[in-house]
Formats: C-alpha cells, structure tokens, sequence
C-alpha cells in the first residue's frame, strides 16, 4: 500500500508515455498546453467520479448510478435556477444535498438491507434518471448566471479551470484518506472481507453508507460542473458515463472484488483514457468508436492480469 | 480377498506449507461398510476429496479395480461409479425430487419425460426404503429427505463406492437410524460404503471394518470385531504427548469474571451454564456439531442468544454486536483465519491495529505509521511472530504466525477475557507450544481464557476446567483432576453424562 | 397436499397487480380500458419479452447481461441492411440470420464469463460498448428506413392473425408470446435447460453433482443472445427506422421486466412466464402513465426505478422470512456457523 509504484502501476506508466508519445507522433496539437487542459476539461465529470468510484469498488461495491446522478443534479440545478428563478448559489447547495440524500438511499439498500449494490444501482441509475426527466422533460435550458458559466469554462488560476482544479484537489485529498487515513484502511479491509472487519468490531455497515454519500455527493458536484462547463442542460446529461468511469477504476488495477488497488494506479489509468480519447478525436474517430475502445480497454484490464497470472503458473484463487 | 473397488495407496497431500495427508493407504471393497474414525482435522475431509476426484494427491496413487487412474473432479470419480454425500446436502431447492436425482444423469435424452422420471425415481426411493413423494419441491424437504435424495442421486448412476461424511450430525435418532439402515442395505447390494462418523454407538451398528487415522496418517485397520470402544478412542486421541503439553499449576482466582445461566439460542444450543474466574482456563470440548463455536460467537455478539442470561463482572449484559463485546473487555480469536480472522492480502501491521484503529489515529484521522510499525514490532518481540518487515501481507506467513498476528490484534484490545477457536488448529508442534505459553501468560497476568479446542491433549494442558457440549448440549464440566481423554470423550460421543 | 409452489404464488402475486395497476388506471384514464390499450401493449411487448426472456436465462445462472440493448440494435441493423440488400430473402432465412448473429455475440460474452472468469457485469457493460460501437462502424451512420424494407415484413408487426371481441391478436406478439411459451415449456422439460436452474441456485453443488457448469452458463449466454437477436428483427419490422441508437436501454428494460417477474436476482429461481408478465407490467406502466393527466409520460423511468428496487426489497424480505419460517418449521440446522460449515 505504501509503495510509491507497484508493477501493475509500472506498467500503467509505460502504457501512458506511450499513448502519449504516440499521439504526439500522429498529432502536433497534442501536447499544446490548451490540449492537455481540454483533454481533462471535456471528460472532468467522470475523472472526479472516478476517484471516488476507486473507494466504492475497493470496498467490494459498484455505484452505477453515478451517471445518473450527475443528470439528476444538473437538470435539477437547471430547474432550479433557469425555471424556478432560485439563485444559483442556493441551487448549487440543495444540488448537492441532492447527492447526498442519493447516496444514502443507495447505501441503506445495500448495507442494511443486504441488497447486492449492483441491482440498488441499477435500479436508482434507472430511477434518478427518471426524475431528472421529469424536471426537464424534452427542454434543454441554459441561460445561468454569468459568474456560474465561468467557473466552469474559464481558467481560475491561469488556464486551469475550476473543474481540474478540483479534481487535483480532490485527487490529493482522497489519495490521502485512502493511503494514509484511517477511513482509508477500512476501505480495505470491509472490501477484503466484511466479516472480518465485523468481527473485528468495525460498523462495516455505517462505512459503506459513507462511502456511497461520497459516491453520490460527488456525482451531484460532477453534475453542477458539466451545467457550469456547457452552459445548458437536457435530460440526458451523463447517460452511459459509469462505463468509462468504471473501466478508469479498474483498469487502474483496483480489483472488481475489492480489497486492493490504488489512487495512483487510478490516476494513471485516467490519463490513459483521457489521451487515448482525446487522440482519437484528434484523428476524427466518432464518440461511439471510442467508447467501443474504451470497452475493449476494460475487458483487457481485466483479461491481462489474469492471463499474467496463469502464466506464471498461478491460478487465480 | 479380492480386488479392492477403489484404494488408496501411500497417499499424501500438502496445501503449501501445511500437510494433510501422509502416506495414506486405504483398500475398500464390494459390499463393506468401512468406517473411517478420527480426531476433527484428522484429515478425514482431505481423504473423501481425494477420492471424489476434488483434490489430485501431491503423491501415491488411487486405484479402481487395481488400476492407478487419475479422477479428474467429481465429475469423473462418479462416472467410475464413486460418489460422496456431506453432512450438509446439496440439493437444489427449485427442482422436484426426481429431478434433483437426476439432474446430472446422462442417458435420459433430451426431453425430460415426467413419468419415466417419476417412475425411475420412485424405483430408488423404494430400493432405500423411503416413502418420499418424487414430485415434492426440494426446497420444502428436510435435511434427512435432502440426504436421500443425494443418496438417490448418487445411486442414479451405478454407483461402486459411496461415502457418507458426517451424514447423521444433524439428523434426528430416528432419522439417523433409517439411514444407517439404507447404508447397510446398499453394502449388501455390493456397494462399497465409507461412513464417516464421530457417534461410536453408530459405528459399531453399521461398521464391518474401521480405520483410525491420526494426524493425516494410517493408524489401523480392523475388522469391527477386533475393535472395543476405549481401544479406538485410545487410537484416536493416543499421540505422543511431548513435555511442550505440560499443565502447569491453575491460576484461578475466586472472582467470577464471566457467568452464563442456561444460555440458549433457538434451534441451536441451550442450556449452557458456567462461570468463568479470573486467571482460569476453561476448555470447551466435543466435536463436529457440537455448536461450541455458535455459543462463542452468542457471546461475542455475532449471533445473540435468544434465552438466558450472561454476567459480566457482577452486572446483567446483553450483547448485541462485536463492538459491544469489546467494549466489555472481551475478544474473539476465530479459529477460521481466512474467512473471519485477518485480511490476508494486506499487511502485518494493517492487521494488528485492525480492532484498535482509534489508537493508532490522529486527531485528524490520519494514521500514525510510525506508532502502528512500534505497536507492530511490540507484538512481534512479545509474540515472536518471525516476519520479514511489517509490511508482508499477512497471507504470506505461515499458519502460526498468522495466529500470533491475530492474537496480537486481540491482545491490542487490552482484554479481559479471550475466547479462543482452536487456538492451533492446522500449525505446526513448535508454534503449539508458543501459542499455548501465550494463554498461560495471558491468563497468569489477570485475564481469563475460553477454550475451545478438538485436540484432547491440548484442552488437557491447557483446560482448568473442562466444559463438554454434544449436539447443543452441555455434557458436563470435568475438573482437570478428574479430567482424561477417553473420559472427555465419552461425554463427547454421549456414551455417558455427567452430573451438572 | 393444497399448497402451491412459491413459484406459482409469485405469478398469481404478479397477475394480481397487474389488474390492480389496470383498475386504478381505469379509474383515472377515460376510456381506458378498450382494445386500442391491448394492441398498443401487444405491439411493445412482442420486442421486450423475447428480451426479457434471454434475460431470465442468464440471471437464473446468478450472472446479467447489459448487452442485450446493443445486441438488439445491432441485429436490427444488420437484419435491415441483409432485406435492403437481397429484397428476396426468404423470412425463414433472415429470422435464422438474426439468430445466429445474436447468438454470436451471446457467445462471446458467454466465453468471457464462463471460461476467462470475468465477471458477468464487466464483460457486458464492456460489450454493450463494443457492439453499440460495432454497430456505428458497421453501419457508417447511415441509418435504415421503412422504404428500404420490403413489404411483408413492415406488414408483420400489424397482421391480425384473428381478432377476439375487437381485440387483435397481431402477428408478433402472438410470435412472441409463442417463443416464450416454448422457451418455458424447454426449461420444463429439456433436461440440460434444468441444469441452468441447478447452477445458478449453488454452483458448487452442481459442479459436485456432475454438472459442467461452465457450459451451461455459456449456454445462457448463447440462447439470451439468440432471443435479442430475433428482438431485433421484429424492432426492425416494428419501427422500419434504424439508426446508430437502436435498442438502447432494452437491457435495463429487460432485468426490469425479469426481476418484476419474480425472477431471483441471486440466480437459481424465476420463469419465463413471469419474466412475460413482467414486461407487460412495464408496459403497461409505461403506456398508462403517457395517457394519465396527472403526470407527464417523463415519469416512466423513475417509476420503473422505484418498482425495481420495491420488488427485489420486497423479495428479499419475503424469502428471509420464508427461510426463518422453514428453519423453524424443520427444527433443523440454521443458518451455517462458521465453524461447522468448514470443518
């Protein structure tokens, strides 16, 4: 846990300067500072889900309602403030309240009534969905105040926008909960195994609400952010977004049956998807296509190192 | 005599560091009931799974009809006409019995024709003598008609070689005497059948030969003649006792630290009561099915008790959760490692500190490595846990050290009172002898420790006092001046009670 | 011995709030209850039950499918461009067409989870990419209309096979509803179709019992593969208009339909027919909730949700009393302790 590069996140590292040498290669426009800033700014919403996807599955879960959620806040927001007339700081407040109050229906299913967190998310990824569409049926709405459409669209500190800035913020932060605090070591260990960790007298079920309020509070912010970066909201906003979120994670190297993975391989795995997305739209291939490689890219993250670990001579247990 | 059915010859079977089997050697033959005796962790499951075909022997070789052959996996030992049932059936709730019984046979088409079935089915029913509706749901029968239906399964396929592991530990007498019945029946069809059982009576009813195995090794094998009760108790509990099982003086002191009254939980024990001193050692005693570990885990707040009452220090307590044990004073030192008691992928230290997390935080919650490494290191002075750095996942030590590991998180507690679950269940002779220094210790420096252990020798070195429970009951408490093996087993096996 | 079997309880339970959902909406909906709301169900459901069907086989083996959605826009797609290419093509071809390409890709997923041991969530949230992504390249973009289709089967989903008291019974529905009847009626009686039962209900034990475990979960891949791809044969004849989104959210609508079905998301329980009337809850639902006043057609989906997530909670509250009442009844061992279920 505390080694700087395990191997998997070695080879991540090897994977990523190639991606970028690559695109470097085939594209002049990659490595201009403007590019490295779009590259994180058209996908911030699902790299900040991201990182805190990392505790869920760590913790043996699955959030596929994030998606979702971030469409529930923004079309909320939009309702909000581009129909009701609230001010948008007021709006932002209850938007994330919102999420929280998601992510604690989420968690109550699954840790108090036992549910297994990928029916409760699929069901609340269909069911905040549903209400987002009911906030904005088929209208598309803009027109938000000014000051909120800059943060999202303008650098805040020179050219780096809000939305990175929160995500290097948010990425610190959660790298040291996760490492180095002790909210972090239970994540681990409920995701090992929650019997051990309940017999050892951890509240494995107060642990996991908390981390699915993060899930959710943190898709209510994504929401806010992609309304704040487009400057105009539909129903649809985030639909799809848990596939690539997910694949993140885990090609991350955080395992599907929790217990172990780390930030850093996250983030590494984040800038993979980010540049080879980002080199594929330079050469022009359809946001389709690209999520179709992104598909690809999770079944071999979960392929390879198993294949590694066969050929090595051990099965996987 | 004539050529084995199946045999097992000079078998061993290790799992890492850890050995199961060594030089087993094992004949069965046409229409015997060959009953195979020992200890718990003796090595009688990794003996069926040899021979159904689930584990491949790390040496010697299994022999059908005198031909070595390799089974590969159950689905290949039951083609050779070997097949097993287990103390818990496996049936499969939303199929009727007659397809539960034929779920995996081969040669009845495509199509599933009801009657066919139903009739076939109802033939084997009647050959065990069971009057069982083949059109019933399984997931409304009982546990003796789900062993039926297995032994019907099993019987589906031509059956050479059937072992019955554990089948009668939950079954009521009745239902446990009908089984035997159908055994004995099946042996004189000319079946080979393994029964595997810790009730002696059952045994000398059913046996024609028995084997005593020991420590995953071959004691004896004789016909059932030659065999009187005491003898095979001696056999199985008779190991060399080294000085390391030396009981030293008792340090019980007159203050009752823990005290249960006709402690109970529906369906599953009741009527325990005993008090627990400061600075005592009591060993609970019995075997498979004889829900120790379920009274444990009442009263370390995993499954509450449902009648009784518990005393802690004088006061009435209920406990309700893990945590409300601990903060009694109390701790649980599973004997299932894997599953219940460490987190084997991460590290030593992440192990030791996991009961105590509060302890090693800081105002801010972060942890404090430095102090966690020092606690760490405490514990592997103290408990002379041989590791490379604190950092090793924890999965990568041997089987003591893991159980030093756990007991050092417990120790981290600061308990009162430690209640351990086959403390040295599946380690090494050194590693015993450390363990059980350890629980002398702890209790000579003013806690108390709960026992429970399926290896007589130690619960004789260890125990002050000895509690025996058989089949939920508690069988008696024998000092350990009158305490002896064969006396403990007796209570164990049921062949007699003594006073309360 | 009167008592039913809990799984013709669920159906009754089910067909129960089916009149109930129909009743109340009778009451807020003029002219509600009449043959035009039959036909429009019929219509819809004809595609989500050979969907939903595919989706119980698979979650019976205690794994899901999300690719279903992208396998039945892909078909439909594919199905399209064959009829436009060859006008010609006898029906019987192209439904064997749309079957083999849907079991093709059943097969893949099936391959993954079976034999590489990735997990059913992860080998089809991946392949609904693929194949959505599959499909755009394969189509171009370019999208398929009702004029490149020949007659008859633009005619199929509205041919009346025969009308009872102004009802009409519809060719694809009755299609469908008769694949469904068959695919109940083979787990019934095919002895390897029970075996999906016996895998997803305790693997270990099948694997203990004989059973190739691992075949039979590629089997369910396969077959729910299959039924997706017919799906989307009738999605083409149905709407005509195929573009790069077809299909999308069939597999949510699909595990919906199943697990309002009454089929056990833990796998090893649930039928075909309640998977059927499952779906045509949904649709009903659905179709109601367009026509009531007091809500807008966009409540469909959190309605859905919220049905969902009540009728798993309701299921697992069911069956922990059931077990507790069994374990009481039986006096037999209860839930498995630790330490005797491993010693």
């Amino acid at each position: 846990m505390t080694r700087a590069l395990g191997p998997w996140e070695t080879f991540l590292l090897a994977v990523l300067v190639l991606v970028y040498a690559a695109n470097a290669w085939l594209s002049p426009e990659f490595l201009t500072l403007q590019n490295q800033v779009n590259l994180f700014q058209l996908s911030i919403e699902k790299i900040i889900i991201a990182l805190v996807m990392a505790f869920v599955i760590i913790n043996a879960e699955i959030d596929l309602s994030v998606g979702s959620m971030m469409g529930l806040s923004a079309c909320a927001f939009a309702a909000m403030v581009g129909e009701a007339g609230l001010p948008a700081a007021l709006a932002c407040l209850l938007c994330l309240g919102i999420g929280l109050a998601g992510g604690v229906l989420n968690g109550w299913f699954v840790a108090r009534m036992g549910l297994p967190s990928l029916v409760v998310t699929l069901s609340t990824l269909i069911g905040f969905r549903g209400v987002a569409r009911i906030l904005l049926e088929d209208r598309s709405i803009g027109r938000f105040p000014d000051w909120f459409n800059a943060l999202g669209q303008r650098g805040l500190i020179g050219p780096v926008p809000l939305g990175l800035l929160s995500f290097v913020l948010l990425f610190v932060l959660l790298y040291v909960v996760l490492e180095r605090g002790g909210f972090g070591r239970k994540t681990y260990v409920i995701g090992v195994s929650r019997e051990v960790a309940e017999f050892a007298g951890l509240n494995t079920a107060r642990h996991k609400i908390l981390i699915f309020m993060a899930s959710g509070l943190v898709a209510a912010y994504a929401g806010l952010l992609f309304a704040a970066r487009v400057g105009a909201v539909r129903g649809d906003v985030g639909q799809g977004f848990e596939l690539d979120i997910i694949t993140m994670v885990l090609l991350g190297g955080v395992s599907i049956f929790g217990g172990s993975g780390t930030l850093t391989g996250v983030g590494l795995a984040i800038l993979i998807v980010l540049s080879l997305r980002n080199g594929m739209s330079l050469m022009n291939v359809t946001g389709h296509i690209q999520t179709g490689v992104v598909g690809l890219l999770l079944i071999a993250s979960v392929l390879v190192p198993r294949l590694g670990a066969r050929l090595a001579g051990r099965v996987p247990a | 005599m004539a050529v084995p059915v199946l045999a097992l010859r000079d078998v061993s079977k290790s799992f890492g560091a850890t050995q199961a089997l060594s030089g087993m050697t094992l004949e069965l033959f046409p229409g015997e009931v060959h009953a195979v005796v020992g200890e718990n962790g003796a090595g009688k499951s990794t003996m069926i799974k040899i021979m159904t075909g689930v584990h491949e022997p790390t040496s010697g070789t299994v022999e059908v009809d005198g031909q070595p052959v390799t089974l590969s996996g159950p689905r290949g030992a039951r083609t050779r006409g070997i097949s097993a049932i287990y103390q818990e059936p496996m049936v499969f709730p939303d199929l009727d019995v007659a397809e539960n019984i034929f779920i995996s046979a081969t040669d009845l088409g495509l199509v599933q024709r009801k009657g066919l079935l139903r009739e076939k089915a109802s033939q084997l029913i009647a050959r065990i003598g069971m009057g069982l509706d083949p059109d019933r749901v399984a997931s409304g029968l009982t546990l003796a008609e789900q062993q039926a239906v297995e032994i019907a399964r099993a019987l589906s396929q031509d059956v050479r070689v059937l072992i019955m592991d554990e089948p009668t530990a939950s079954l009521s007498a009745h239902e446990a005497g009908e089984l035997r019945r159908i055994a004995k029946g099946l042996a004189a069809e000319g079946v080979a059948v393994v029964y595997i059982s810790h009730r002696l009576e059952e045994i000398f009813d059913i046996a024609h030969r028995v084997t005593v195995i020991r420590d995953g090794r071959h004691i004896s094998t004789r016909p059932i003649a030659e065999v009187t009760p005491d003898g095979m108790i001696a056999e199985m509990v008779g190991r060399e006792v080294g000085n390391y099982f030396r009981k030293d003086e008792s340090h019980a002191t007159p203050e009752v630290l823990l005290s249960v009254r006709g402690l109970s939980q529906e369906d599953v024990y009741e009527g325990v009561s005993f008090d627990i001193h400061r600075g005592e050692v009591l060993c609970m005693a019995g075997l498979i099915g004889a829900r120790r570990t379920d009274v444990a885990l009442s009263l370390f707040g995993i499954h509450p008790a449902t009648g009784g009452t518990i005393h802690w220090k004088g006061q009435e307590v209920r406990i309700a959760s893990p945590r409300e044990a601990m903060a009694l004073g109390l701790a649980y030192v599973s004997e299932d490692r894997r599953k219940l008691g460490l987190a084997m992928p991460l590290s030593i230290r992440s192990n030791v500190t996991l009961a105590t997390l509060g302890k090693v935080l800081t105002r801010w919650g972060l942890l404090r490595e430095g102090r966690e490494r020092a606690v760490t290191q405490g514990y592997r002075e103290r408990l002379n846990i041989r590791m490379a750095d604190a950092d090793t996942p924890v999965g990568k030590l041997s089987g003591g050290n893991q159980q030093k590991v756990m007991l050092a998180k417990w120790l981290e507690t600061n308990p009162a009172l430690l209640i351990f679950d086959e403390p040295t269940r599946g380690i090494d002779v050194g590693a015993k002898a450390e363990v059980h220094d350890l629980i002398r210790q702890f209790v000579r420096a003013g806690g108390a420790a709960l026992v429970i252990s399926s290896d007589l020798p130690e619960v004789l070195a260890l125990g002050d006092r000895i509690l025996v429970m058989r089949e939920g009951r508690q069988m008696g408490i024998v000092p350990h001046e009158d305490a002896s093996q064969e006396a403990i087993m007796r209570l164990a096996t049921g062949q007699e009670r003594a006073a309360a | 011995m009167t008592r039913l079997s809990p799984g013709a309880l669920r159906i009754l339970a089910l067909l129960l709030v089916l009149v109930l959902v129909a009743a109340f909406f009778a009451t807020q909906i003029d002219n509600y209850l009449n043959a035009r709301l039959f036909n429009r169900i019929s219509s819809s459901v004809a595609i989500v039950a050979l969907i939903a069907t595919g989706q119980t086989l698979v979650i019976l083996t205690r794994n899901i499918d999300l690719s279903l959605g992208s396998v039945v826009g892909f078909v439909a797609y594919a199905t399209g461009a064959i009829v436009s290419a060859a006008p010609e093509i006898h029906p019987v071809l192209l439904a064997l067409a749309a079957l083999a390409i849907g079991a093709g890709f059943g097969l893949l997923n099936g391959l993954l989870v079976a034999y590489a041991g990735i997990p059913s969530i992860i080998t089809t949230l991946a392949a609904m990419a693929i194949y959505r992504s599959a499909l755009v390249e394969f189509s171009g973009a370019q999208s398929i209309t009702t004029e490149d289709l020949p007659q008859w089967l633009v005619d199929f989903p509205n041919t009346q096979l025969f009308t009872l008291a102004g009802v009409q019974f519809r060719a694809a529905f009755v299609a469908a509803v008769v694949i469904v009847i068959l695919v109940h009626l083979a787990l019934l009686r095919l002895r390897p179709a029970r075996a999906l039962y016996a895998v997803g209900s305790n693997p270990e034990a099948a694997e203990m019992a004989g059973i190739d475990a691992r075949r039979t979960v590629l089997a369910a891949f396969v077959a729910a593969g299959a039924l997706a791809g017919l799906a989307g044969l009738f999605f083409l004849a149905r709407f005509g208009n195929i573009t790069v989104v077809a299909g999308l959210g069939f597999e949510l609508k699909s595990i919906a339909a199943a697990v309002l079905g009454g089929v056990s998301i833990n796998g090893g329980s649930g039928s075909v027919i309640g998977a059927l009337i499952g779906a045509v809850l949904v649709d009903l639902i659905e179709n109601s909730l367009v026509r009531w006043e007091l809500v807008s057609e966009f409540w469909r989906e959190a309605v859905l949700g919220f049905l969902i997530l009540s009728a798993v909670s309701a299921d697992a509250l069911l069956m922990r009393r059931l077990t507790r009442l069994r374990i009481r009844r039986e006096k037999a061992a209860p839930a498995p302790t630790p330490k005797e279920a491993t010693s």
